[in-house]
């Protein structure tokens, strides 16, 4: 049962790097533990929901499972963005089954109660009998859709489920100043810039797998001609973010030398650089000179992960065929990381593997975020 | 001519919500008690919040001075 997590196994985690194991097995092949760390990691932090592009007028709406929850994301009639309980507060129907714009109300297709996109409940038909659409019992004041706590950085919804995180901007201070930079429009390359993977593998493995350089030349072999391991550096914050940079970022060409255009004034640091985070516990950000791009890791089950990958540019249009060509070549290099999170999914099974050892040189930033995964579950387990 | 009720059934089965609200209307207007009225009213009104039509305010209007919202 997932109250028997050891504690000795998470301290084990919390070790210097030198003698640290990995999480247990567990982590990765136990639902019980995945429910665990639904409640600490996913739920009681500020997870990845969606991006902001996802509904980008006034009136668009999108419903989404998350964590088996059903969420539905709005931007409203003043144009901000909300994340909902997809449900209609009188008997719990789900009120959007579909991508939908919103033209006036959310009408339940039940009873047809009808909801404002900022969530206010506007009407409630017969609810008083035929013909009369009020009833002192009723209060519409109280009864509202009920609203996920939310916040849009780098595009990206975040949403923290048992609303007890602290501020994401207090959480996440360090992370943002480190990309100020980037605090500009981020403009989403359109349907030829999205694309999804779904990957049988624990979303934390495409995590770790994403946060290190380590298997560069090993999985990526064709980004050796100019992108060599010692051209890389570790991003350990410990208790906050981790990941990798790179000091040789190529900008990619079209076949007339045609390049994207950069991002307004950027540090000259940013000129062959290029950043590669995780935002624990889900979002795997990069930034570049002349784009970025966002990952949502979507926990379907403790063996199953859906990844929502994004393309970002610095202007609203951008050369077509340069744009498909990224998007070409970014969905390859992910597709060369889905047989590694897979295989060390299977290899969870083993009996005897003990979560396993870091290389105190490379593996800096996995044991960073096995680190905060494990005091999040310890947290969560000592709590009354 | 066809009957009202087979308009509205049409445009229910076309999911016509816009052409819903004025036949609710019209069904409104030939109800034979406030009651009916209202009923109609409401489906009328709820069609054009649901969709955004400017007939949402009249019709508010009409509900309200029956004390219906």
């Amino acid at each position: 049962m997932a109250k028997d997590i050891p504690p000795q196994t998470l301290d084990a985690v919390r070790q210097p790097i030198e003698t640290a194991n990995g999480l247990p097995n567990a982590h990765y092949i136990d639902p019980d533990v995945f429910d665990v760390e639904k409640q600490a990691v996913l739920c009681g932090t500020w997870a990845g929901l969606a991006v902001a592009a996802d509904v980008p007028e006034p009136g668009d709406a999108k419903p989404i499972e998350f964590l088996g929850m059903p969420l539905l994301l709005v931007r409203d009639r003043q144009g901000q963005v909300r994340v909902f309980q997809n449900i209609c507060r009188h008997r719990g129907m789900i009120l959007v089954s579909e991508p939908k714009k919103i033209e006036g109300a959310i009408r339940c297709p039940y009873h047809s109660w009808c909801y404002s996109t900022s969530g206010k409940l506007v009407s409630t038909p017969h609810v008083g009998g035929p013909g009369h659409n009020t009833h002192e019992a009723i209060d519409k004041d109280l009864l509202g859709l009920i609203e996920v706590r939310s916040h849009i950085w780098f595009d990206t919804v975040f949403i923290n489920i048992d609303g007890n995180a602290a501020p994401f901007e207090e959480v996440h201070a360090d992370l943002i100043a480190r990309w100020s930079d980037f605090d500009q429009p981020l403009h989403h390359g359109g349907a030829d810039s999205t694309f999804i993977l779904d990957v049988k593998t624990n979303w934390k493995l495409a995590v770790e797998n994403y946060c290190e350089s380590y298997h560069l030349p090993w999985v990526h072999p064709g980004l050796n001609s100019y992108s060599r391991l010692e051209d890389h550096y570790n991003i350990n914050e410990k208790g906050k973010f981790s990941g990798q940079g790179t000091l040789v970022y190529r900008q990619l060409k079209g076949d007339d030398g045609t390049v994207f255009p950069d991002f307004a004034g950027l540090d000259p640091k940013w000129t062959e650089g290029g950043e590669y985070l995780t935002v624990y516990p889900n979002v795997l950000l990069g930034v570049q000179r002349d784009h970025a791009f966002v990952i949502v890791l979507e926990p379907i089950s403790h063996e199953e992960t859906r990844e929502h990958v994004h393309l970002y540019y610095a202007a609203p249009e951008t050369d077509d065929a340069l744009r498909a060509k990224n998007s070409v070549q970014w969905r390859g290099i992910f597709e060369e990381d889905v047989f590694v999170v897979e295989g060390m999914q299977k290899g969870r099974h083993a009996p005897d593997f003990d979560g396993g050892r870091f290389s105190p040189a490379m593996d800096g930033p996995t044991h960073c975020f096995h680190d905060w995964v494990a005091g999040k579950v310890a947290v969560h387990l000592a709590a009354p | 001519m066809t009957s009202l009720k087979d308009r509205l059934l049409a445009a229910h089965d076309r999911d016509d919500r816009r052409g819903l609200i004025a036949l609710y209307v019209e069904a409104a207007d030939a109800a034979a008690d406030i009651d009916a009225a209202c009923f109609y009213l409401t489906h009328a009104y709820i069609y054009a919040l649901e969709t955004g039509d400017q007939a949402q305010d009249q019709l508010y209007l009409r509900l309200k001075a029956h004390e219906r919202v």
